[in-house]
């Protein structure tokens, strides 16, 4: 039984819904998000609310839950 | 003819009205800017007008046409005629004679003397470099602020001792853009600088922030610093703070 989440594109505003194993990883995520929009090659983040989410934790790990919204964010690398 | 009042004759008179800014301790503060610049301009002229006198800074490159729509000490008669640092320390210093600035040509990965910084505040243009002050920072307890843009999106994030760094909040997505300017350019340089969109209104909010926290530190307010990431989204005009966990994979906290 997979965990339903939404991930906000916080470029595009665009929501896509997830399917996620429990034993899936916050890089899955945030793998599977960028392969959907086609993103370039940047680097991304996954937030959830307040926190930025640790791309090696586990969903229960991240405390993902059913019907989480998460946000995939651009990490900006120019100076 | 009228006099000035006394507390006009006072530089930083306006500044120490705010209660918790020691302007002793933002004085004696040594400062090292890593990147000379869009963020490295901004970044210097808000330390100096905020009382910082000791900075160095550090850039390899030269000024190009494209730097000049968001530096703003950079002038049209600079490009392909200076160092970025050189000119950075130079105009600066004209903001207030007090100020001492040093100018270096050095990549982040030749610095040696990192215990001669207070502070650091990162305007990188590359996840390479910022890895690599990352580590140092930390490893000597050096207070890290990096600083980040990418169109209209910006990042600050404080590392600061015992807490999670910039390796911290990475992920694949982060080495495998490494890797790709890697085999771009060849060699591994330190400013390196990719094609990103960039303008000066979120350059300027971003480098403000940076410096603020510096202030803070400076000031004996770690207390009061962004835990750990202030996220801008110029276009919405929102920002978030993005609490980071230490991430135990992380090959700067071992064996802690
Ligand atoms: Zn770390």
């Amino acid at each position: 039984m997979g965990i339903h989440v939404s991930v906000r594109n916080a470029t595009l505003g665009a929501t896509l819904k997830m399917d996620i194993a429990p034993n899936e990883t916050v890089y899955d995520i945030i793998e599977s998000a960028a392969e959907f929009w086609k993103k370039d090659p940047k680097a991304y983040v996954l937030r959830k609310g307040k926190s930025l989410l640790t791309a090696t934790d586990t969903m229960m790990e991240a405390n993902i839950m059913n019907g989480d919204v998460l946000e995939l964010l651009p990490d900006p690398e120019g100076g | 003819m009228i006099s000035a009042k006394e507390y006009d004759k006072d530089r930083f008179d306006r500044s120490k009205r705010i209660e918790w800014i020691d302007m002793d301790g933002i004085r004696n503060a040594r400062c090292f800017v890593a990147g000379a610049g869009a963020l490295g301009n901004e970044v210097m002229k808000c330390l100096v007008l905020s009382g910082f006198r000791d900075i160095t800074v550090t850039d390899t490159d030269h000024v190009v046409l494209s730097n000049l729509n968001r530096c703003v000490f950079f002038k049209d008669g600079d490009v392909e005629n200076g160092m970025k640092s050189d000119i950075l320390a130079e105009r600066a210093s004209e903001l207030d004679r007090d100020v001492r600035i040093t100018a270096r040509h050095d990549k982040v990965q030749d610095i040696g003397d990192w215990n001669e910084f207070d502070v650091i505040l990162g305007c990188l243009d590359n996840i390479s470099a910022r890895l690599h002050v990352n580590a140092h920072a930390y490893y000597r307890d050096i207070p890290y602020i990096d600083g980040g843009t990418d169109g209209m999106m910006g990042k600050v994030q404080v590392v600061l001792p015992n807490g999670p760094c910039l390796r911290c909040a990475m992920n694949r997505t982060h080495y495998d853009v490494l890797v790709t300017r890697f085999s771009c350019t060849g060699k591994a340089s330190a400013f390196y600088i990719p094609k990103n969109a960039a303008e000066i209104t979120t350059t300027s909010t971003v480098a403000a922030m940076q410096v603020r926290e510096a202030m803070k530190i400076a000031s004996g307010c770690e207390g009061m610093c962004i835990r750990d990431m202030a996220y801008y989204n110029g276009i919405s005009g929102e920002t978030t703070i993005l609490n980071i966990k230490k991430d135990n994979m992380c090959e700067n906290h071992m064996g802690e």
